[in-house]
């Protein structure tokens, strides 16, 4: 059985990537806001664990302005979305395994 | 890393309730530019028809026109940021043909007065929302009910104002409806 992505694994980080590939990979991303919302995360939290998906090449992170307001958004990358559907897939594999064996 | 298999399916149904918010938050930010444009059209509308009942018929007619024209630009704009494509020939033809029943049965077999007519196109637009909204989410079904019951307020208790009291209930109704779902 494949092993689980330490990095997508922890709750919150579970949540970003989950909102974030829900959305088309054609989509532009998600403003940091409405991740926020999305999550129930608290601003810092939320930050700290984009950048550790960001680290891992998991996300894309784009800081721009709109109008005079700073405005984040924040993108599944590549890789990202290919590590999410692995764990997705190992999660369904120990769902799978656990029922076999009952 | 191993885990078992009830945390696996606890993390599993976090994935999809995340996925269904978002699903809803991307119907919830094109519907809420929708309903602010055609409230501001359709309180325009009204408007026109209670100073100018007379030239009514066509105010509605640019009405439609300005709407239809306005979700085309719409679309795309939403397309670009959220990859999901909101209007094209089925839904075009899907709206064609929800107007042409409202006419056909409005005008043609109905014979409506215009203040049944001013009655009767808030109630059915809104009879779609409630029934999207069965599917889609809620604020969809609380703004179609109360639209609908403000509107049978107007027809049944309001006067000679009916027009004005539909400018602000019915296209009033949208934009309020349009903006609470954008802060939402």
């Amino acid at each position: 059985m494949a092993e689980l992505d330490d990095i997508i694994h922890q709750p919150l980080r579970l949540k970003i990537m989950a909102a974030l590939n829900a959305l088309p990979a054609a989509a532009a991303g998600l403003e940091f806001s409405r991740l926020k919302k999305l999550t129930g995360a608290t601003d810092g939290n939320l930050g700290a664990h984009i950048e550790t998906l960001a680290r891992a090449g998991y996300v894309a992170v784009d800081k721009a302005f709109v109008g005079k307001k700073p405005q984040t958004t924040v993108t599944a990358t590549a890789t990202g979305r290919g590590a999410f559907a692995r764990h997705v897939a190992t999660l369904q594999e120990i769902i799978a395994a656990s029922a076999g064996q009952s | 890393m191993s885990i078992e298999s009830r945390e696996a399916a606890a993390a599993l149904n976090d994935i999809s309730e995340i996925a269904r918010r978002v699903r809803q938050s991307t119907i919830y930010i094109l519907a809420s530019l929708m309903l602010i444009m055609w409230g501001g059209l359709t309180f325009a509308g009204y408007l026109a028809s209670y100073l100018w009942p007379r030239y009514a018929g066509y105010g509605w007619v640019a009405v439609y026109v300005a709407g239809i024209a306005g979700t085309i630009i719409i679309s795309p704009l939403n397309q670009t940021r959220s990859g999901v494509r909101t209007f094209d020939l089925r839904m075009f033809t899907a709206f064609v043909l929800f107007v042409a029943f409202g006419i056909f049965a409005s005008v043609w077999l109905g014979h409506f007065t215009p203040r049944q007519l001013g009655t009767f196109w808030p109630i059915y637009f809104m009879l779609v929302y409630v029934i999207v909204g069965l599917w889609v989410g809620r604020a969809f079904v609380a703004i179609g009910l109360s639209i609908i019951a403000l509107t049978l307020i107007g027809y049944f208790f309001v006067g000679d104002a009916f027009d004005l009291w539909m400018a602000f209930v019915d296209g009033g109704g949208l934009i309020l409806g349009g903006l609470w779902m954008r802060r939402n």
